[in-house]
Order: C-alpha cells, then sequence, then structure tokens
C-alpha cells in the first residue's frame, strides 16, 4: 500500500505568512511540481518536512541543521512577527494530510506558539517559545471525519509510514543529497541498499551460524580421534599441519585486511578530489559569467548615482528649464508691460516731436511705418493710400508724404528723449529669457520622462542584481555540496595522483601476491582437510561424527555461495535497473551509446563506470553527469525492489547542476519509479513570462505525467518583513 | 544711463540671506562638496533661486532681518554665467514691477539716486521671497515633513 500525499499547509511558516488556508498546496498521485525562484520559499517547503521528521530545519545561513525549538526567530513569519503587539501570541505550524492504502486517510500538525516580550522582532530575547504537542488526526476515507489519535507510539507510527526511516535516505532529497546517497567508494553503502532490498541478511545469519557449527563439528571429530588412537602420529602430524596453514591464512589475511584499508583510504581521498576537481572547474565558469556582470552592474550603479546628482541640475538647464514651471503669467505679463512701455515710449517721444514741430502729427506714426517702398510708390502715384486720397506734387498732402519718407535721416540728427534709455535692456531679456519660456508645455513631459528614464536605471541595475545573486546562489550551492578547496590547483592535482598511485599498488600487492597466496593456503587446507578425513577412516570411530562434520562443511560451503550469488544477483539487477533509468534520464541529452558499469574491487566496494559506445571508460565528467549517474542508481534501488516502492518522493532542486535535456528525462523516469513525486523546483522559473514559468515547463503542464503543477510568488524589491510568498495553481 | 550700464547696476548686486538659514543653505547646497542624505542642489545660488520661485510662488514675503544678521554670497552676474538662467530671473522680477513699486516708463527719467533706489527695491524683493522660500524649507525640514527622494525639489515645486 502506498502513502500519498494530499495536501500541505504552512502557518506563518517562513514566507509563508498567513494560515494555513492561505498557505495550501493539494497534491496528487503522480509527479506535482512547485516552481519557485530563489527566495521563493522552495527549500522553506522541504524544511516542512524536516520538521515533521526530525522535529529539524535547515538554517540557510549556515546549511547546519538545528532543532526547531532553537530556531523559533527563523521560522516564525517576519511579518506575522511584525504585526504581534508586544504581549500577545503568534502560531507557527506545518499541516500534512496523506492516504494510506485505501482506507485510511491522516492529517498530522505540528507547530509552536510564540509570544512577544519586547522590541526588536529578530532577537531572540523578544520571544518565548512553546511547542505544541503533535496533533495526529485519523479517518476513514469513506466518513471524512477526522478523530485525533492520543497515543504517542501511534502518532509516531503514523508519521513514520509516511516515509519509512530506512527508506527516507532514497525518497527525501534536498539539494545536492543525492551525491551522499550512494557513495561508491564505501563499500557499506551499496552493502546497506542490497541489504534494504533483498534478505541477504538471512544468508548471513545462516553462514555464520553453520560456519559456527563446522567448527564445533571438527572439535568433536578430533577429540574423539584423539580418545580412540592417542598414538596416531601421522592424525597428529596431519592436524598441526591443518593448524599451521590455518594461522599462515590468517596472516594472509590480515594483510590483506590492511592492504584494503590502504586502497580504500587511497580511493576515499581521489573521490573527494574528483568532487573538488570538478567544483573548482564549475566554480570557474560561475566566475567567468560574474565578472562582467558585476562590472555591468557597478557601471550602470555610476551612471545611476550621476543621473541622480544631475536631477537638480534641470532646473537651470536651457534645455530642461524646470525652474519656469509656473511662471507663464508673468512672462505675459511681462510682454504686456513690453509692449505698453514701447508704446508709451513712442507716445512720449511724439509728444517731445510735437512740442518741438506741433505740426508733424506723423511723429505719432511708429518708425518704417508706411515702409519706405510704399511711401515711395504713394509719391510716384500722388495718391496717399492710407487714406485713399490725392496728394498732388505741391499740394501740402504730398509734402508730408516726402517728409515722412526722410524721416529715418532726420533721425539720426534726433535728439535724445528720455535720460536713460532702456529700451534694449528690456529687449535684450525678452530674446534672451527664450530657452526658459518657451518650454511651458514641456517641463511636466520632461519630468516624466526622467522618472521614466530613472525607473529605467533602477530596472537595469535590479535585473543585473537579480541575475548576479541568482549565479552566486548557483555557485555557493557548489561550494557547499562539494566541500569547497582550500587547496590549490597543482595540490589537488598532485594529490590526486599521489591518491591513484597508492590504489594502483594496494591493487597489485592484493591481486598479485596476497590473494594468489591465500588462494593457494585455501587449496592447501582443503587439501589436509581431506587427508584428515581419510586418516579418520582408517579409525574406528562413530561414523555420526564424520558424517557430521561432512554434511556442516558442505553446508557452510553452499551458504557462503548462496550469500555472494544474492550480492552478486542483486547488484546485476541493479546494473540493468540503473542503465534503464540512465537511458531515460539522458534521452534529451546529446548523450547516447554508452552504458552504465558495475565493478567489484577488491575491497568489496562497488567500481561504477561509464563506458561509451566504443568500450573506453569516461573519465572527469562533470559534477552533474555525476550526479545523473548517481541519480539512476537511487531509482534502481527502488525500481529493482521486488515489491512496489510505497513512499513519494520528495525533492528539492535535485537538478539545479543539469541542463534543461536532463530535467525533461528526470521528470518522465521519477514518474516511472515513485507513486509520488513532489518536486520544487527553480529551472522552470522565468520572471518575464506571464504564467513565470518556461517553454520547459509549459511542455510539462500538458504532460499527462504532471498532475498538479504551482508557481511561488514573492513580491520584487520588498523588504524582508513584506517578504510574503503566495501561490498560484497553473494544473 | 544706458541698457547696459543699467543691467551691471543690478548684476553686480550680491543678494544676501539671514544667517538663521545657513543650516538650511548647508544642508541642502553641496557647493560640489560632500552628500546629505536629502536631495541636494549644487551652488548656493541655485537653492536660492529655487527658494525665490518657491516663496514667489506660495506667496511666502519674509523682509531680512538687519543686516549684521545676514550674509551675502555670489554677485547675480555670476550666477549661471553666460546663460539665459539671469535673463530669465530679470524677466521675472520686472513682470512684477507695480509689486516692487516702480514703472518701467519712468525708470527711463530718473536720477541716478532714483534709480539705485529702485535697484535695491528690487534686490530687496529678490531677499525677501528667497527668505520666504528658505523658511518654508527650514520648517518642512525641522518638522520631517521632507521626502528623503531625488524627487524632493521637483515635487515641492509642483505641489
Amino acid at each position: 500500500m502506498a502513502s500519498i500525499l494530499n495536501k500541505i499547509s504552512f502557518k506563518n511558516f517562513f514566507n509563508y505568512y498567513g494560515d494555513f488556508n492561505d498557505n495550501s498546496y493539494d497534491l496528487e498521485e503522480g509527479v506535482n511540481i512547485i516552481v519557485a525562484d530563489n527566495g521563493a520559499g522552495k527549500s522553506k517547503f522541504f524544511n516542512a518536512f524536516l520538521w515533521l521528521f526530525y522535529d529539524q530545519i535547515l538554517d540557510s545561513d549556515t546549511k547546519q541543521k538545528v532543532n526547531v525549538k532553537n530556531a523559533g526567530v527563523k521560522i516564525l513569519s517576519d511579518k506575522a512577527k511584525n504585526e504581534t503587539p508586544i504581549g500577545s501570541r503568534v502560531d507557527c505550524g506545518i499541516l500534512i494530510e496523506y492516504t494510506y492504502g485505501t482506507r485510511y486517510k491522516y492529517q498530522i500538525i505540528k507547530s509552536f506558539t510564540a509570544t512577544r516580550i519586547s522590541e526588536s522582532i529578530t532577537n531572540e530575547s523578544s520571544w518565548q517559545f512553546m511547542i505544541n504537542d503533535i496533533e495526529v488526526n485519523r479517518t476513514e476515507l469513506v466518513l471524512q471525519r477526522y478523530k485525533p489519535v492520543y497515543d504517542e507510539s501511534e502518532k509516531r507510527q503514523i508519521i513514520d509510514r509516511l516515509i519509512m526511516p530506512a527508506f527516507r535516505k532514497y525518497s527525501f532529497l534536498q539539494g545536492e543529497e543525492v551525491d551522499d546517497i550512494i557513495d561508491f567508494s564505501k563499500k557499506e553503502s551499496i552493502e546497506e541498499a542490497v541489504e534494504n532490498l533483498t534478505d541477504i541478511k538471512r544468508y548471513e545469519e545462516i553462514h555464520e551460524l553453520l560456519a559456527g557449527f563446522k567448527k564445533k563439528a571438527f572439535n568433536d571429530l578430533q577429540n574423539q580421534m584423539k580418545a580412540n588412537n592417542a598414538d596416531n602420529e601421522r592424525f597428529d602430524n596431519a592436524v598441526k599441519e591443518k593448524e599451521n596453514i590455518e594461522h599462515k591464512l590468517e596472516h594472509e589475511q590480515e594483510k590483506l585486511q590492511e592492504w584494503k584499508d590502504t586502497f580504500d583510504a587511497a580511493e576515499k581521498e581521489k573521490i573527494e578530489l574528483d568532487k573538488e576537481y570538478a567544483n573548482a572547474e564549475k566554480r570557474k565558469e560561475f566566475d567567468d559569467k560574474l565578472k562582467p556582470l558585476r562590472k555591468k552592474l557597478r557601471d550602470k550603479k555610476e551612471e545611476f548615482e550621476n543621473f541622480l546628482d544631475r536631477i537638480n541640475n534641470r532646473f537651470f538647464d536651457g534645455n530642461f528649464a524646470w525652474i519656469a514651471f509656473g511662471f507663464e503669467d508673468e512672462v505675459q505679463k511681462f510682454r504686456e508691460l513690453n509692449d505698453r512701455y514701447i508704446e508709451r515710449r513712442y507716445e512720449k517721444k511724439a509728444l517731445k516731436s510735437v512740442e518741438e514741430n506741433p505740426n508733424e502729427y506723423f511723429h505719432f506714426l511708429p518708425e518704417n511705418s508706411p515702409d519706405s517702398v510704399s511711401l515711395q510708390n504713394m509719391i510716384d502715384d500722388e495718391h496717399c493710400y492710407v487714406c485713399n486720397r490725392e496728394a498732388k506734387e505741391g499740394t501740402p498732402e504730398y509734402q508730408n508724404l516726402l517728409k515722412l519718407k526722410s524721416r529715418p535721416k532726420d533721425k539720426q540728427t534726433e535728439q535724445a528723449f528720455v535720460k536713460n534709455d532702456l529700451k534694449n535692456f528690456f529687449g535684450d531679456i525678452q530674446i534672451n529669457a527664450q530657452p526658459f519660456y518657451t518650454k511651458f508645455d514641456n517641463i511636466e513631459e520632461s519630468i516624466i520622462k526622467t522618472k521614466e528614464k530613472d525607473e529605467e536605471l533602477k530596472n537595469s541595475i535590479e535585473k543585473l542584481r537579480k541575475q548576479i545573486k541568482s549565479l552566486e546562489d548557483d555557485r555557493s550551492s557548489i561550494l557547499i555540496s562539494g566541500h569547497d578547496a582550500e587547496l590549490t590547483a597543482q595540490e589537488v592535482i598532485s594529490n590526486y595522483n599521489g591518491a591513484v598511485r597508492r590504489m594502483e599498488n594496494a591493487n597489485g600487492k592484493i591481486s598479485d601476491i596476497i590473494l594468489p597466496k591465500i588462494s593457494k593456503f585455501k587449496k592447501e587446507l582443503k587439501a589436509v582437510e581431506e587427508e584428515i578425513k581419510n586418516l579418520n577412516k582408517t579409525n574406528d570411530i562413530p561414523s555420526g561424527y564424520n558424517e557430521n562434520y561432512e554434511v556442516l562443511n558442505d553446508l557452510e560451503e553452499a551458504a557462503q555461495n548462496a550469500k555472494e550469488r544474492v550480492f552478486d544477483g542483486m547488484i546485476n539487477l541493479l546494473e540493468k535497473h540503473a542503465n534503464i533509468h540512465f537511458k531515460n534520464l539522458i534521452k534529451n541529452n546529446d548523450l547516447s551509446g554508452g552504458i552504465l558499469k558495475f565493478e567489484k574491487n577488491p575491497n568489496g566496494s562497488i567500481n561504477f563506470n561509464y563506458i561509451d559506445s566504443n568500450g573506453n571508460n569516461v573519465h572527469g565528467s562533470s559534477e552533474g553527469f555525476q550526479r545523473m549517474k548517481k541519480f539512476s542508481v537511487v531509482m534502481a534501488i527502488i525500481s529493482a525492489n521486488n515489491s512496489e516502492y510505497n513512499y513519494p518522493l520528495l525533492a528539492d532542486a535535485p537538478i539545479s547542476a543539469f541542463g534543461e535535456g536532463f530535467t525533461e528525462g528526470f521528470f518522465d523516469a521519477i514518474g516511472n519509479v515513485f507513486p509520488q513525486s513532489i518536486v520544487l523546483v527553480k529551472e522552470l522559473y522565468k520572471r518575464e513570462d506571464d504564467m513565470k514559468i518556461n517553454e520547459l515547463g509549459k511542455r510539462l503542464l500538458k504532460d499527462d505525467i504532471v498532475k498538479t503543477m504551482y508557481v511561488n510568488h514573492v513580491p520584487e524589491n520588498s523588504e524582508q518583513i513584506d517578504l510574503v510568498t503566495t501561490q498560484t495553481k497553473l494544473k | 544711463m544706458n541698457a547696459q550700464e543699467f543691467r551691471s547696476l543690478i548684476l553686480v548686486k550680491k543678494p544676501r540671506y539671514a544667517k538663521s538659514r545657513i543650516p538650511v543653505m548647508e544642508a541642502f547646497a553641496n557647493k560640489g562638496q560632500s552628500k546629505s542624505e536629502y536631495s541636494q542642489f549644487g551652488p548656493l545660488y541655485e537653492l536660492y533661486i529655487y527658494a525665490f520661485r518657491l516663496g514667489l510662488k506660495k506667496g511666502l514675503k519674509l523682509p531680512l532681518p538687519p543686516r549684521n544678521l545676514t550674509q551675502d554670497f555670489v554677485e547675480i552676474g555670476k550666477w549661471k554665467r553666460d546663460s539665459s538662467l539671469v535673463d530669465f530671473l530679470l524677466m521675472i522680477i520686472f513682470s512684477r514691477s507695480e509689486e516692487i513699486g516702480f514703472d518701467w516708463n519712468d525708470l527711463e527719467d530718473m536720477e541716478e539716486k532714483e534709480i539705485n533706489k529702485v535697484v535695491s527695491d528690487i534686490i530687496d524683493f529678490i531677499e525677501s521671497y528667497a527668505n520666504g522660500g528658505l523658511q518654508y524649507i527650514q520648517e518642512e525640514w525641522e518638522n520631517d515633513n521632507l521626502m528623503n527622494s531625488s524627487y524632493l525639489f521637483v515635487d515641492l515645486m509642483r505641489q
């Protein structure tokens, strides 16, 4: 019977601010995907399961697992903390519902209550925490009415049944942990997997038991012989020889163990360095991407600062002239005053002329009015076109026209008619101030454009920041998963070569010297035992002792062989399954034709290689590729199991090191292996998209294997206190 | 007196501000030096012109205290030299000639002494409104009403 998660809800749990109803994910049998960018609650989601199973959370700052009771301040939503008045309480918790088989459904709630006692919300001492009792409820599926479970051990059982502890390591993957699940350098890790999957433990027990019985049967036989034939020298010699060979064999086996340990240590070092080497390269890739981005950010920031510094310049720069804003009336007034001034100036001048020449009224006419060409026409035609009357030569009218025409010449001899001639003062102002008073209509628009430019700069800075942050996050995840190298590249290489040499040396000693010796001693031992048996026949001892020993001898050998067959059989099966999964995983990649090969090392550990289509070992592949291989084995361990695998897969970003081709294969593969999988993933997120998922996300959304899909959102550019995760259900 | 001489009469003047405004002047005009938490102008005259504009538009006319409690700074002729800014300022000032108390045409018939009085009134006019504007900024600042934004003065102008 499989456990299927139906729902997970959060209350004020990290960014999941609000009640359980506000932060609820309905889940189904099959593949469930939760898409979230960095910082949008992916790891927090996963932390709920750490709390459920182990009362722990993973502190994202220190990457350490800490007990919930010591991490209340971190777990409780900042917004909820901020909104809780001093002296009041606030709850925080997780709620999980799952179905087991066809009859029961369970609900588990883990929570704590925090009381605020002083101002600073992020300070540990500002809060009192009380862990609440675990609430476990059960309902029959037909009734749908939860009843509480009170018994503590039953509660524990119900929590464990969701994913049994022995299988959690295959079912419960956070970040790059898949690297550590199957450590091929350790004999135990593959043995443990085989143990979990087969009844090999029982063969071992039988073998041990039989070996004991065989020893006892031999002792019994020996005692009989001595009793019956104390003087049998040949027999004594044979027994002595047997003991001698046994002693030598023991010695060789001790030596074997020592060389195995040497091999183990060297192999472990080599594998550690493998990771560091791959990580060093991967890190460099990120650094190469980060460097130009950081420079771009610096430049943009500088541009933005300059831009901000210069905003106030726009008040006084004639191209913008913001200072003129609202001065339309003044400018209009100036023009009116100027017109009036000029008008009155003429009047004044005219009056002055009239005083001097009382008969020349034309002083009232502005200069050049009428213009000289028109005047010449009027003189030539002897007609005034202004008053449309005749002005025949010789008449006063004709004289007047002549006078008018020669006026500019008279002006040169004109006397100043004011003490201070300021005409040009005002005229110049009106001309020079133009850049400022011709921009009234544009100022508002120019301010809006400035703010738009501001926004544009801010956005591009923010975009760069996010790009950098995202790369830095990915980079730091490599450091943590790969035990950040303190050694220089040169040291890594020389240590790596040293470890390989030590491995080869140990392997040579074991295979060429020790194992042949052991094999030789074992043969001799067998011959001696045969000789002893023959010697016995000549003695008159009860046949039961002999038969007993012989039967037990055969049985012990059979049990040993059976154990090895089961182990080898399982390794073969795992290899077969791993290859099936591996093919699925890489089907969208360029890799093709190769296979995974399990090979036994002298120390009993499994060498796990990728052999290309030409039969060559492929070395030094990327961390992502390594992880893909390991993931194939994890899935093989599950699918090679005789019975159906009954637990959901909970995975947090297990694919961050892979390309898109692998990501697609991953979802296909887990759909075939796990009855249910819940995968939190960043790679499908696309901020610019309306649905916030990329093309691959959209393809998966349409895929039948994907049963539900959610996208998590956090508001852009928000303060920590307003950082609230909300979710959209796409499917 | 001709146009140029009259213009010079105004442009050589160094307007003054009350010493009580020194903190505002230092906070909002950095003279190309260190930055403060608020949006700033560069030279003092920029802030001064802005304050004058603010005072004028808000009708905040506040005469300066006695001369020994005031301080002068660069003469008007050196305010953003070789630009139209000073002409535009003169345009605004002369559009308010009635308020200052003179008539354009009358200017042309005045004795030098009388002209000097008008120029002195013009400077008083600038100083009083700038003082009013500065007081407004100072009060807003002291009452924490100023937004710490790069658009502080843009928004204040459009209020």
